[in-house]
């Protein structure tokens, strides 16, 4: 991945072409409406921070392996830093620091080449890093002589790193691979296509609720839309990924339809648990950075797992 | 099982905006790092650039919260005395700030919350309401105001009439307040300049007064007002 290869890759430009397209005619559409007189503040709202984000993704794809890296580095710390707030946890400078450090750790192994293999990103390490940053989390209540609540701060440390961190990073050493703009770009705009079809199809058919405790808003039929129109798009994106057969297309929809409404849900009950609205105020409209990223922290690793399997990192 | 309880702070819905326009501030990671960093670094440029000496750190309580008054002559001011008080005292030295210049703007309120741990201190409507912050915070224990009583900064090179904030805030109770002087901020930095001459700077710290027998009345915080003006202006007698 570079600025060169983007400006010569069918499937950056592609994709440039396809969301600039819908941006437009998004665009076009909320006009319209609010021309004949209907009321789109919220849509509107939902739409300025799509033209904020679109751009910063898609500039940060084009510029290349690093910016990507460094990119998910920072979505994952500020990730990260929202669940530490929100749980309290961002009180313990000592866990949080520690948690802000294993993540640089892991975008440094994504992006250094492997010291044996000839390879972009030092895969063993990246899979063993959760190994030593348990150790050092659990480390931290013996160094400082202290017992009382540290069960629960040492909990919510580890689950912060692995989930908000390690799984999350996943997607940034997918820059590492061959097929980085198709793998990149498809889980994206994937991703955003799941959540957006689970919205529409909920508002249009959506009776039965689907997880009433969890997140009140979901319902049955926007799951089954969503899980349709996922399991539909990798054969219309095929160019995203030439060498897949349709065992792999198949797969990629179960893993984005399922697992993106599944991410979705996970930080709905972290949420409801803690009990507030969003995780933070980051970007106007969308909530916080968790709020956006929720769906990939859960679709990215396994969809990484799936292309290494067949298809190989190297 | 007992369930856990999270305490997520209550400006978590709050933007970046009115998290930096917050005020008293959690203590949090990234700006205390870039607080710290910038304060060893401008102390460096402060003895380099404009070789600021400071005498009478030895009048700087140990412990205990106090009150720095010193005369404005440019932003020069703030900087040398947050480069007075020790400098793990840095997070709790709070400059009192216009509201109304240093967080009318977000760059310009992250510079003022961030890297100056700047008070937003409102000095047209509610100046009451200001100062009652100023006292909250002076009552935990170790904190450090910093407050320039003439309200703005000098063009003439005088020295201006205290208003009576201070008087007010130290009037009949134990605050203790030391009065410091800063001479040659007007060569340095005169008002309307875009940057810093590298002039000298002399900073005096005077000796630690309190006023705890006063009464509350108009006519001791003027008794008080220019009691401390003269001590400042005093130091700069002194100094020159």
């Amino acid at each position: 991945m570079s600025i060169e290869q983007a400006m010569h890759s069918q499937i950056f430009l592609t994709y440039l072409t396809i969301v600039g397209g819908l941006l437009i005619f998004a665009g076009s559409v909320l006009g319209i409406l609010y021309l004949i007189g209907k009321d789109v503040s919220g849509p509107a709202r939902t739409y300025r921070g799509w033209i904020m984000m679109i751009p910063i993704v898609l500039g940060t794809i084009f510029l290349g392996r690093e910016a990507t890296i460094i990119g998910v580095v920072l979505l994952a710390i500020i990730g990260f830093k929202e669940f530490a707030r929100a749980t309290g946890l961002y009180e313990d400078w000592w866990m949080t620091g520690t948690v802000y450090l294993a993540i640089a750790i892991l975008g440094i192994v994504s992006f250094i080449p492997d010291p044996r293999l000839d390879q972009q990103g030092w895969y063993g390490f990246f899979m063993a890093l959760p190994v030593f940053v348990i150790a050092a989390i659990l480390l931290i209540p013996i160094l400082r002589n202290r017992a009382k609540g540290q069960l629960q701060k040492v909990a919510l440390a580890i689950l912060g790193f692995i989930y908000f961190g390690w799984m999350f990073m996943h997607l940034g050493f997918l820059a590492n691979t061959p097929n980085a703009y198709g793998y990149l770009l498809y889980l994206v705009f994937a991703v955003e296509i799941n959540d957006i079809a689970a919205f529409t199809f909920g508002k249009i058919f959506g009776k039965r609720k689907l997880r009433e405790e969890i997140s009140p808003n979901k319902t049955m039929a926007g799951s089954v839309g969503a899980i349709t129109v996922s399991l539909a798009l990798p054969w219309l994106l095929w160019f995203s990924f030439p060498q897949f057969q349709p065992i792999h297309l198949i797969l990629t929809g179960i893993i984005v339809g399922v697992g993106g409404q599944l991410g979705d849900l996970v930080i709905s009950y972290i949420k409801r648990d803690i009990g507030i609205k969003d995780m933070g105020a980051t970007i106007k409209g969308h909530g916080g950075i968790l709020d956006r990223v929720d769906s990939m922290i859960f679709v990215a690793p396994i969809f990484f797992h799936m292309v290494r399997w067949f298809h190989g990192i190297g | 099982m007992k369930e856990w309880e999270y305490q997520p702070p209550p400006d978590i819905d709050a933007t970046l905006a009115e998290t930096l326009q917050n005020f008293p501030r959690e203590p949090r990671m990234l700006p205390y790092t870039l607080r710290s960093i910038a304060a060893l670094l401008l102390r460096g440029w402060m003895r380099v650039y404009h070789r600021l000496q400071i005498d009478g750190r030895e009048h700087l309580p140990e412990e205990g919260s106090y009150i720095l008054v010193c005369n404005h002559t440019s932003h020069l001011d703030t900087l040398c005395m947050m480069c007075a008080v020790p400098m793990k005292k840095i997070h709790r030295t709070f400059p009192a700030a216009a509201a109304d210049y240093f967080f009318s703007s977000l760059p310009r309120s992250a510079v003022s919350a961030i890297l100056i741990n700047a008070l937003p201190f409102n000095r047209k409507l509610k100046g009451a309401e200001s100062l009652a912050v100023c006292s909250k915070l002076l009552e935990n224990e170790g904190n450090v105001l910093i407050i320039f009583p003439e309200g703005t900064r000098t063009t003439t090179g005088e020295m201006g009439r205290f208003r009576s904030g201070i008087g007010r805030l130290v009037a009949g109770t134990d605050l203790v307040v030391l009065p410091c002087h800063l001479a040659g901020g007007v060569k340095a930095w005169p008002k309307g300049k875009l940057f810093a001459r590298p002039k000298k700077l002399y900073l005096r710290v005077g000796a630690a007064q309190s006023y705890g027998k006063s009464e509350k009345s108009a006519a001791s915080v003027k008794a008080i007002c220019e009691d401390l003006q003269e001590r400042v202006a005093s130091l700069g007698r002194n100094s020159a």
